[in-house]
């Protein structure tokens, strides 16, 4: 199948993979105990006023018919308002977006950065010391809890190093290249806590399918050849290991979205991950409706990415 | 020639290093020599709405509190003293209310201040339903600005709480500002801020903090204008990393009341205070009285003394909490209380001898009495409650009593409790109880806002209808009492403490603070921000 023909097909995937999460989502928000209609209008309210914000809030309709206005509102970008704030839904979320792209997608490409020599090393040496350090290493990195390193990390490097600010995500009052540099300093330890929290899975997962890939018969062929060792591992092996890498990013998008919860929150770094946790708490439905739609935004364009890298990475996936 | 290159470049680089630097300097001895003085403040939570009528999240009131004024101010005993409103009265029938405010309070754009502002507040809260206040004043009829500083009320019946409820639970917002009665609700009032507090919020960063100027008129303190320049709320949801900041001179208070073993880590650092405050509020547990066997007394009389109340107080608070003398009147609100109040005794034997006089057996002899097993809800993430529910459910089994404890997510616990009053007993905290009349209409009423056990008592009523209906404190009291006592012995709701909350503050750079009751208004009310001062 040509490459067109290919990203099309899984566009159109895309997409209804995105209208069934929307749907699901504006049902299911709708179990969660407490009522949508309480949450806005008070028994109490005489009528004329009780209809009038069941009105603004589009409540007065019945639920499918709410449900269609919904996808409308959708198509025109319109995520709807907040009951708690009275403000726009997009802008609670747009406002908040940029720190966790800005986060999360810096963590992305560190623990890629890292994560992709390490593993190659690893395997490598497979059964050598540095192939111990690292699995040893892997094997606590996925164990170790977000929260602990951070408060970890806070304690020993902002309060008692005093290298980096406890908390936030840049100094007040500042322009220009102060600002950027304040950015940068708040987000080395979040960062850092979220590379030490991923690193592993992506090392170990390149290790597993490197050491697998490098036994393989096209490899001992290259060998054969007299390609390099180098050649033999970077250009032919890698290529093949780094597919489910390659997943494992896609995924790793659509959580780091959503679930830097715990390191925003630590760090009072002011993310999409929070609003969503505060929404819950406060059982503010259009937020929350609003953050699960980016979110289902997110996984469905990363999984497209992903798709179109694998297409590009192995012509095999194109051909079905 | 690479070595020429290399020194052009090294002697470009000290240069531009030399002029960054100097830029710097200059930058800097600007920057101090205008410094303004802040105040920078941790908050757990995000502002949720800027409107003071709806916004109720502790948060939202710290902020919107610095520029919407209250009319009277809360005592450390829960009284209230003049703020903006300077005399109040009621009609010798108690049908009609008025109320003098000051003549020299201006919002920040200028326009003056006035009873009609109230009026207009008065009138969307009510006609609206917004907020707790709605629920507090059913007694108002309608209000009118008889003088710029004068506001007089009408009233369908007596209410001896209506003045101080609005006084200190409206906050009076611009009626030039916001909306007609009728949008008010709904008005998000997130720009173009007009305030008559000490301070005006100027930048809104969401997530990360909120930054409010000294207005240039604050007439009720003594120097007429906030002693500090700005104050900068910074949110910082995790307490550990709010402590942490707090040390390490990032804040300089920390609004939200701290859990004990941060409190005490703080205790311990030289330039830290940990101040004390009653919260005027109590933690309780309710007996479905919907249901059988709870419906019974002698069955929640038997609960009542089968809770070690000392051992939740010591342990379970650590010392950070005050007997009521199970009355729903603490010894905090020293003029309502009945000085002959005692608190229930924990004596598992004295149970025991309640339920067999009711009929209950132990056939089975497993220790726990037959067909007597009940569910204590409660709010898993709420740590003092879980931690003292298990007290409960131990020092119950003493007495036979099996008690099945149900933790639950707060939405809900929420619904369970308050919506469908699906519950046994029912573990929680009300947040400020200060004006008995008004509150116990709230809690004990029949059908009535927070009746969550289902309370139905006819000489009950008459008690909080007479201190309602009654003009003068003192005719208020009796009556008061009576329902209180009423209360307690009837089991209508078992009072185990009254908290103290716990704020902390760098005492290092910061002096003067006005501490007032509860954890709305701790360290962070208006009249403290306006008066603390910089340490020389």
């Amino acid at each position: 199948m040509h490459l067109t023909g290919y990203f099309l097909q899984r566009l159109l995937r895309g997409l209804v993979t995105f209208w069934f999460a929307v749907t699901v989502t504006f049902f299911l928000v709708r179990l969660l105990p407490g009522d949508p209609v309480s949450a806005v209008a008070s028994p109490s309210m005489t009528e004329e006023i009780r209809q009038r914000q069941l009105e603004v809030y589009g409540l007065d309709r019945p639920l499918l018919a709410q449900y269609f206005a919904y996808l409308g509102q959708l198509v025109q970008g319109n995520l709807g308002i907040s009951f708690l704030s009275s403000q726009p839904v997009s802008k609670i979320l747009l406002e908040r977006l940029p720190w966790t792209l800005l986060l999360t997608g810096t963590a992305l490409i560190v623990t890629v950065l890292l994560g992709i020599p390490l593993g190659v090393l690893a395997a490598t040496r497979a059964r050598g010391w540095v192939d111990q350090i690292v699995q040893v290493s892997g094997v606590i990195g996925q164990s170790l809890f977000v929260p602990s390193i951070g408060i970890f990390l806070l304690y020993t490097l902002g309060l008692l190093a005093g290298w980096f600010p406890i908390g936030g995500a840049v100094k007040s009052d500042l322009t220009g290249f102060a600002r950027i540099a304040s950015i940068a300093h708040h987000l080395v330890l979040p960062c850092l806590t979220l590379v030490m929290a991923q690193l592993a899975s992506y090392v170990l997962t390149l290790r597993a399918t490197l050491i697998e890939a490098l036994g393989e018969e096209y490899c001992d062929l290259a060998r054969a050849k007299g390609t390099p060792e180098n050649k033999v591992i970077w250009k032919h092996a890698l290529r093949n290991a780094l597919l489910p890498t390659t997943t494992l990013i896609g995924l790793q998008i659509g959580f780091l979205v959503g679930g830097a919860v715990l390191t925003e929150t630590i760090y009072a770094y002011p993310g999409v991950g929070r609003a969503i946790f505060e929404a819950v708490g406060q059982l503010d439905f259009p937020v929350l409706q609003g953050a699960f739609v980016l979110l289902a935004a997110t996984v469905v364009l990363a999984n497209l990415a992903t798709d179109l890298a694998y297409g590009l990475l192995d012509p095999r996936v194109r051909a079905g | 020639m690479i070595r020429e290159i290399r020194n052009a470049l090294t002697r470009r680089a000290v240069l531009m290093g030399g002029v960054v630097m100097a830029m710097g300097v200059a930058g800097l001895t600007q920057v101090q020599a205008q410094e303004p003085t802040r105040l920078v403040i941790g908050t757990t939570a995000d502002v949720v709405n800027f409107n003071p009528l709806v916004g109720n999240s502790r948060s939202d009131t710290w902020v919107t509190n610095l520029m919407y004024p209250r009319l009277m101010q809360m005592t450390a005993q829960g009284s209230k003293d003049p703020y903006v409103a300077t005399e109040w009265g009621y009609s010798e029938d108690g049908l009609s209310a008025w109320l003098e405010i000051r003549d020299d309070l201006t919002w920040s754009d200028g326009t003056a201040f006035t009873a009609d502002d109230i009026v207009f507040t008065i009138t969307a809260v009510t006609t609206e339903k917004i907020g707790v206040t709605a629920g507090l004043i059913p007694a108002f009829v309608s209000a009118t600005a008889a003088s710029p500083t004068r506001v007089e009320f009408v009233l369908s019946r007596p209410d001896s709480t209506f003045l101080t409820n609005i006084g200190f639970w409206m906050p009076i917002v611009p009626k030039h500002a916001f909306p007609e009665v009728g949008q008010v609700a709904t008005f998000a009032n997130n720009t173009d801020f007009v305030s008559a507090g000490p301070f005006i919020l100027t930048s809104v960063e969401p997530g990360q903090r909120y930054l409010l100027e000294a207005v240039d008129n604050y007439p009720l303190v003594e120097a007429g204008r906030a002693n500090i320049d700005e104050v900068e709320f910074r949110v910082f949801p995790d307490v550990n990393a709010q402590a942490l900041a707090l040390r390490a001179g990032d804040l300089d208070v920390i609004a939200n009341s701290l859990p004990a073993p941060i409190a005490r880590t703080l205790q311990g650092q030289p330039n830290i205070t940990v101040a004390q405050a009653p919260s005027l509020g109590w933690s309780h547990m309710l007996y479905n009285l919907q249901r059988e066997p709870l419906s019974k007394v002698e069955v929640r009389r038997a609960l009542a003394h089968a809770v070690d109340y000392e051992a939740i107080r010591a342990i379970a608070m650590q010392g950070l909490a005050e007997s009521t003398n199970s009355s729903v009147i603490s010894p905090v609100l020293s003029y309502w209380a009945d000085p002959e109040a005692q608190e229930y005794a924990f004596d598992p034997e004295l149970s025991k001898q309640l339920l067999t006089d009711a009929g209950y057996t132990d056939a089975d002899g497993d220790g726990f009495f037959d067909n007597l097993s009940l569910s204590l809800l409660y709010e898993q993430s709420a740590a003092d409650i879980a931690n003292w529910a298990q007290i409960v459910k131990d020092s119950s089994a003493q007495a036979g009593i099996r008690i099945e404890l149900v933790g639950l997510e707060r939405n809900t616990y929420l619904a369970r409790a308050r919506e469908q009053k699906d519950f046994d007993i029912y573990a929680g905290n009300w947040a400020v109880m200060e004006e008995p009349a008004a509150y116990l209409g709230l809690a004990f009423r029949t059908g009535a806002f927070i009746n969550y056990a289902s309370v139905s008592d006819p000489q009950l009523e008459a008690y909080i209808d007479e201190a309602q209906s009654a003009t003068t404190p003192e005719a208020a009291r009796v009556p008061v009492q009576a329902a209180a006592k009423l209360i307690q012995d009837q089991v209508y709701d078992n009072v185990l403490y009254y908290q103290t909350f716990q704020f902390a503050y760098n005492s290092e750079r910061w002096e003067n603070f006005v501490m007032q009751p509860s954890d709305l208004l701790s360290l962070v009310n208006p009249l403290s921000l306006a008066s603390v001062t910089p340490k020389n």
